[in-house]
């Protein structure tokens, strides 16, 4: 099983190999067989008696996050989505794509997403599962953007990106949450333990951080906006990503997780509401379509929320309904989007308007585009799954119990359903019937290659084969798939008549009486979207919220780093006093003891007195010559302290290193030009001066404080005691110089060598470029 | 006991001071450059080995028993980014020759370079507070001469301001020793954290530990600190900005690690609660910067922030999850940092702008670049099974463990956001139309893509191969969770 | 006699931080320097400041200051001069290349 997974990661290493010989093969015959084998590998667990199969392989064991497979009837079901409709995607692909497109790049993209939907539905270790939910992303980013010399193309990769990875985030921290509160990092385990999950007093983040990774996924409102924009990708992509698998890894999550949530009311109220306003707002919107890949994107988006609603109500019927549906759903919207791919390709537009009256040019395709969008309206006749899922729909809507909202429910199924009849129709009808308009095509149409079709007629097939025998699967297949997402289910029998009065047959009616009606007057009440959305655009949202990024962080940004280094000062200085006084007062830190300090005598005294005055004065002083000897003074006067407190190799250096020190100051500034006095305004002295002694104020504090704190004897005991006998010294600082502490000497020596080096090649680099100008 | 542990500083020492006497010969210096780094890493492997096997190294340096001379340690904290530090710079040794450095390599590069090592390595493995101030001193004069080396008009101004903000808080780390010497009357960190867990009074040993932390957050670039980081990094050579990107922040937020976990863990309600708000801050801020430029080198060092924002994230949490979190995040951005510097630094130089609106269409001509972009982005925003992921969700456990629940969320938000920072150079200067006018396509990338690579497939290491380092690293969590393993280990020889 | 070195260095801390808050590259770089003496009086003042004999063993003397303050601030001391000196020097060259040695001049407006 684990192999299946990687098989289309490792052969994605080898297409570059194969894709050098594209001119004599085309590379996606070879890639054709990947899925086929995939398919064909996990078919045979079809079958009555299907039980769960589990298979581990140790990845970071100590962390918890293996490669840990489960297979149960909810995987299998996603497992021959992805590999089944993979295959016929590539084979479609084969004759969509042009063998002078970069087919290398696109088929790895392709595998590696394949590898990704794979470990998606397979894995039971959410991080993994989060790993391979990323990996969908990345993947179906660089195929959104494989055409990305177009700018759309662009806009649209980095759109879905954008939310599907802010959804997998959430999603992530949703995980992390249930491994905190659970202790496991295994779905299943976490099954096990619902009931610590449901007295979480985290549940309600946890559901929503989930439920936004969910949404995201799958389009939900009002995360859908970025599925029409992927449109942008190669038609083979959007009916396999964006129509078929990825797009459903979030009903799979919902899925995954409704038999820990399903008793949890808000997962109820947020999935179902959720679901069924995605349902009507997006069949709303898909009418007002005018690309047909656009309308099917819609379209899409619709009927993940109806899914997405089922699993919200989570009856029996309801996660049956939702299981059937994925099928159906798979079926004819796959073939419809190959269909949008096919009439693309032939005539060169998929402007609705600007196509008609294609039935007789290309019968192959309207006579499947026939099936597709009939069973996609749900019209009663026994031969299209559509009318199943859409009549179980119905059926899983009435009877909630409860709320209001249940009691809503209904109408607004029959509400959405009616839209997707019209834009069904307008479809159908718009693309294959009416007058031509041969004119306006950038080619002239003429019927697809067969090959082309080969793949949107098995897919149709599927709809007929569901159709005609609608519990084919059900025992084997989709009730081992419902009975993962609510174990309660029990087999679920399927059939096309129930009597005139069965009320789900009652609201199909209706959606086909009023639809036909919509479908009829549209060009009359069409002025409604004027009013809504009108300018209340989602896509206007979004872009004025990427927008608002870079304006809003440049402009703060901007406001803040202006390049000052007295601004920087400021905050720096501000920032650390107000923290550190803040923490000083709030401790209790500040102590002061008058035992045991030194004598205070005159002559020190004086010499400090001298050195504040000298210190204040550089503050004061315009003139600058004055100001550094001024400063100077101050230098020497430390020295003098070193004299007075017995510090005779201190005061010596610092002695010499102060009148080093001054005199470079005047070398430097002799050679400047002349200095211009610099006026400062008052408010400016002030806010300075008061940060400056504030700051001061602070040190001097925390100074008597640590003062008054000595609360051990210094290890300087232990110097003075064997300086001689182990360092072999009198002088102890000179011992502690170069012998205990040696080894500061010998790095504040290499710090003085880098100054050496740093200075003389700044000098000597001017010296060079006044040559080289 | 063992002498090993002075390795780390003594070959970038012998290297810096071997390197003086060549710096006419370029080639001479070269091979010598690579030479020595690739001894140098050999060497830090080598210690590393020994100290997961072995316990920690401790070398009395001039045999004075501690804690009366200074001691090197090298526990496992220090052995990892004492390797981590000379992968780096392995690779950006390597980089070196191709980056164009051009006049500069005359002008002691290599010397300045093995410098910084220096310090860097020794401030990670010193065990004595002023000494890691006199390390400090060593790496910042290094990068001082670095960051002006050829300096034009732009570049020394903003060397000036790096200058002047770094001496300032250098001298504030002087007087914090000074003050802790008052009180506690030694300098050996073992020995000031047993004497600090021996008095009660804690009010005043609080309020220098927070002058001590804005210290290290100043080197560190935490908000509101972090001012001098973005201009003044991306002044000098794509291999300095790598270096500095990759090390000089580390050794702040290291520090702030080692001093926080040791010494000052008496109030933890004050200190760590302080750092939380500050990690929030410092994530937003920092990736709000990153995305308010088109200059992709700007884009690169304003994502230092919020990386450093993560790390003090698992220190404010404090507990096991979060600060092997930490450490892991450490590691990993100090490898990623450095890669992106590097290929941004080629991107600039092949496009011949740093300005993204200049740009487009680089992938037609170098896709190996645009890919290494590629997987840099993903692994820099912590996406699975990259080396940032495993840091991450460590954090994520750790910070969701213990109920800060703002603070793991903004980490989740913020790494949203650091991706499309990066994304943003990869659509807008890869993507594209191929533009035969522009002029791109003339420079050739070649010896730059290898140890780009080279430091790329660490990253996917560090996250494939969790397994083999997480052990390791949850071990480092644990000692910096019982300071008693440090203080022992030091004192109790 | 500490209370009083606490304050002088304080005040110092305060002058240097006046100064730094400055326009002029001139007056910057004296607040520095000045900063530096003031870390280095607290440093002295951390060790006690007794007038007792200096670190310089005598026989029959056991009174004596403590050394390793000392010790640190010549460290100190040196590695402030190598900076400082550097600073001087690229104060230098950076007003010369850039014309001003006025700070504020010097903000840059590359952002972008």
């Amino acid at each position: 099983m684990i192999f299946a997974v990687l098989v289309p990661l490792l052969i994605a290493c080898f297409i570059p190999l194969l894709s050098k010989m594209k001119h004599r093969i085309h590379t996606g015959i070879f890639v054709f067989f990947v899925p086929l084998a995939i398919f064909l590998y996990f078919v045979r667990y079809i079958g009555e008696n299907f039980t769960p199969v589990r298979e581990t392989v140790n990845w970071i064991p100590s962390m918890g996050i293996n490669f840990d497979f489960y297979l149960d009837g909810l995987s299998l079901l996603f497992v021959l989505l992805i590999s089944g409709i993979g295959a016929l995607v590539v084979l479609y692909s084969i004759y969509y794509l042009d063998k002078q497109e970069r087919l290398g790049q696109f088929y790895v993209y392709l595998l590696m997403f394949m590898t990704a939907m794979l470990g998606v539905v397979l894995s039971d270790n959410v991080f993994v599962l989060y790993t391979f939910w990323e990996l969908t992303s990345i993947s179906s980013f660089l195929l959104i953007g494989y055409w990305h010399f177009k700018e759309r193309s662009r806009y649209g990769a980095l759109k879905s990106m954008m939310i599907t990875i802010f959804g997998g985030l959430s999603m992530l921290g949703g995980f992390v949450l249930l491994t905190v509160v659970t202790g496991t990092t295994s779905i299943q385990g976490m099954i096990d333990q619902t009931d610590t999950i449901l007295n979480s007093s985290y549940l309600p983040l946890i559901l929503i951080l989930v439920l936004l990774g969910a949404f995201t996924k799958s389009a939900q409102f009002p995360f859908h906006i970025w599925l029409p924009d992927a449109m942008e990708a190669p038609t083979p992509v959007s009916a396999y990503l964006h129509s078929a698998t990825m797009v459903k890894a979030g009903i799979f999550l919902v899925a995954r997780f409704s038999p820990i949530f399903s008793t949890y009311e808000w997962f109820f109220i947020i999935v179902s509401l959720v679901g069924i306003l995605t349902l009507c707002w997006a069949s709303y919107m898909a009418v007002r379509q005018t690309d047909l890949k656009a309308i099917l994107a819609f379209s899409t988006i619709s009927q993940l929320g109806m899914i997405m609603a089922m699993l919200g109500f989570g009856t029996q019927a309801a996660v049956f309904a939702a299981v059937f549906h994925i099928l159906s759903h798979a079926t004819f919207k796959g073939s419809l989007f190959m269909i949008a791919g096919i009439i693309d390709h032939e005539t060169g537009t998929r402007d609705i308007r600007k196509l008609g009256g294609l039935m007789t040019l290309m019968p192959i395709s309207a006579t499947l585009a026939l099936f597709g969008t009939f069973s996609m309206a749900g019209v009663p006749l026994p031969f299209l799954n559509g009318f199943y899922s859409k009549e179980l729909f119905f059926g899983s809507t009435l009877g909630l119990d409860g709320n209001i909202l249940s009691q809503a429910i209904p109408y607004l199924a029959v509400l959405g359903s009616i839209f997707t009849f019209v834009y069904s129709m307008y479809f159908f009808f718009g693309v294959f019937t009416g007058p031509k308009k041969l004119d306006q095509l950038p080619k002239k149409p003429h019927e697809a290659p067969i090959g082309m079709h080969l793949s949107p007629i098995i897919l149709v097939l599927g709809v007929i084969v569901i159709g005609i025998w609608p519990n084919l699967l059900n025992g084997s297949f989709l009730y081992h798939a419902a009975s993962a997402v609510n174990p309660a289910t029990t087999y679920y029998e399927v059939s096309f008549w129930h009597g005139f009065t069965y009320p789900p047959l009652l609201m199909s009616l209706a959606v086909v009486a009023v639809g036909t009606a919509l479908y009829l007057t549209r060009r009359k009440w069409e002025t409604v979207y004027g009013v809504l959305p009108g300018r209340l655009s989602l896509n206007k949202a979004y872009d004025g919220l990427m927008k608002r990024f870079d304006t809003y962080s440049d402009s703060l940004t901007n406001y803040y780093m202006t390049g000052s280094l007295k601004n920087y000062m400021a905050i720096i200085l501000g920032a650390t006093f107000l923290v550190t006084a803040g923490v000083m007062l709030y401790t209790g830190g500040f102590t002061i003891s008058f035992d045991n300090l030194a004598e205070v005598t005159i002559i020190e005294v004086a010499i400090i007195l001298a050195m504040i005055i000298a210190a204040v004065a550089t503050i004061f002083i315009n003139h600058n010559l004055a100001a550094v000897l001024v400063a100077g003074i101050v230098g020497y006067g430390v020295a003098m302290l070193f004299v007075i407190y017995r510090a005779p190799d201190l005061a010596l250096t610092q002695f010499v290193v102060e009148t080093i020190t001054v005199a470079l100051f005047l070398l430097c500034f002799y050679h400047l030009p002349k200095l211009r006095k610099r006026k400062e305004s008052a408010r400016s002295k002030w806010k300075n001066a008061s940060i400056a002694i504030s700051f001061g104020a602070m040190m001097t504090l925390i100074g008597i404080s640590t003062h008054s704190s000595r609360w051990f004897d210094s290890i300087s005991e232990y110097f003075l005691e064997t300086s001689y006998k182990l360092g072999g010294g009198d002088n102890v600082v000179n011992v502690i110089l170069v012998d205990m502490r040696g080894l500061d000497t010998l790095f504040e020596i290499a710090v003085l060598g880098i100054a050496a080096l740093a200075i003389f090649s700044l000098i000597k680099w001017k010296k060079n470029k006044g040559e080289a100008d | 006991m063992s002498n090993l542990a002075v390795l780390p500083i003594l070959i970038p020492l012998i290297a810096a001071i071997t390197l003086v006497f060549f710096n006419g010969n370029v080639t001479v210096s070269r091979v010598l450059t690579r030479l020595f780094s690739l001894v140098s890493l050999g060497a830090a492997l080598y210690i590393a080995w020994h100290a997961m096997e072995n316990g920690t190294i401790i070398l009395e340096t001039g045999d004075w028993a501690a804690p009366y001379g200074i001691i090197l340690v090298v526990d496992r904290l220090a052995a990892l980014l004492i390797v981590t530090t000379n992968l780096v710079a392995a690779a950006c040794a390597f980089y070196a020759p191709h980056a164009g450095l051009g006049k500069k390599e005359y002008y002691y590069f290599y010397p300045f370079f093995f410098f910084l090592i220096t310090g860097v390595s020794g401030a990670f493995i010193t065990g004595d507070i002023f000494n890691l101030f006199v390390f400090f001193e060593v790496l910042l004069m290094a990068s001082y001469a670095l960051i002006v080396l050829g300096g034009d008009k732009v570049q020394l101004r903003e060397s000036i301001k790096y200058l002047l903000i770094n001496l300032f808080s250098s001298m504030l780390f002087v007087t914090c020793i000074a003050f802790l010497y008052a009180v506690v009357g030694t300098l050996n960190m073992a020995h000031i954290a047993e004497r600090v867990q021996e008095v009660d009074q804690q009010g005043i040993l609080t309020t220098v530990g927070i002058l001590f932390f804005f210290v290290f957050a100043t080197k560190a670039a935490l908000f509101p600190l972090y001012y001098w980081l973005p201009h003044s990094y991306i002044q000098p050579n794509p291999v300095i900005s790598a270096l500095f990107g990759a090390l000089l922040t580390k050794v702040g937020i290291y520090s702030i690690l080692r001093v926080f976990s040791l010494i000052f863990v008496h109030r933890l309600d004050i200190t760590h609660e302080l750092f939380i708000w500050i990690a929030i801050l410092s994530m937003i801020f920092g990736v709000i910067g990153a995305l308010s430029t088109n200059n992709i080198k700007l884009i690169i060092a304003y994502n230092i922030i919020p990386a450093i924002g993560f790390i003090i994230m698992g220190i404010g949490v404090f507990n096991q999850d979060a600060l092997s979190g930490s450490v892991y995040y450490l590691v990993h951005d100090m490898i990623i940092k450095a890669a992106l510097f590097l290929i941004v630094g080629a991107i600039a130089y092949v496009a011949g702008t740093s300005d993204l609106r200049k740009m487009g269409g680089l992938i037609h001509y170098y896709p190996a670049l645009g890919w290494l972009l590629f997987i840099a982005a993903f692994v820099l925003a912590g996406i699975p099974p990259f080396s940032g992921f495993i840091g991450k969700l460590q954090l994520l456990q750790g910070a969701f463990g213990d109920g800060e629940i703002i603070l793991a969320i903004t980490a989740l938000i913020t790494s949203l956001l650091i991706l499309y920072s990066i994304m943003k150079i990869f659509i807008r200067g890869f993507w594209g139309e191929k533009d035969e006018t522009a002029g791109f396509g003339t420079k050739s990338v070649k010896g730059m893509i290898a140890p780009i690579a080279f430091l790329l497939a660490l990253s996917v290491l560090l996250g494939v191969g969790a397994e083999f380092f997480y052990p390791i690293v949850a071990s480092v969590a644990q000692s910096l969770l019982d300071p008693q393993i440090y203080i022992d280990s030091v004192l109790k020889e | 006699m500490e209370i009083i070195t606490s304050i002088l260095a304080g005040i110092l801390f305060a002058t240097a931080i006046y100064n730094i808050l400055q326009k002029q590259f001139l007056r910057i770089i004296i607040g520095t320097t000045l900063l530096t003496h003031g870390a280095h009086i607290f440093i002295f003042t951390s060790g006690r400041l007794k007038t007792g004999q200096p670190p310089v063993l005598t026989e029959g003397v056991s009174d004596y200051t403590d050394p390793l303050p000392q010790a640190l601030i010549l460290t100190s001391i040196v590695i402030s001069f190598g900076v400082t000196s550097l600073l001087l020097v690229l104060a230098y060259r950076t007003s010369e290349e850039n014309n001003t040695d006025n700070m504020e001049e010097l903000r840059g407006n590359e952002h972008e």
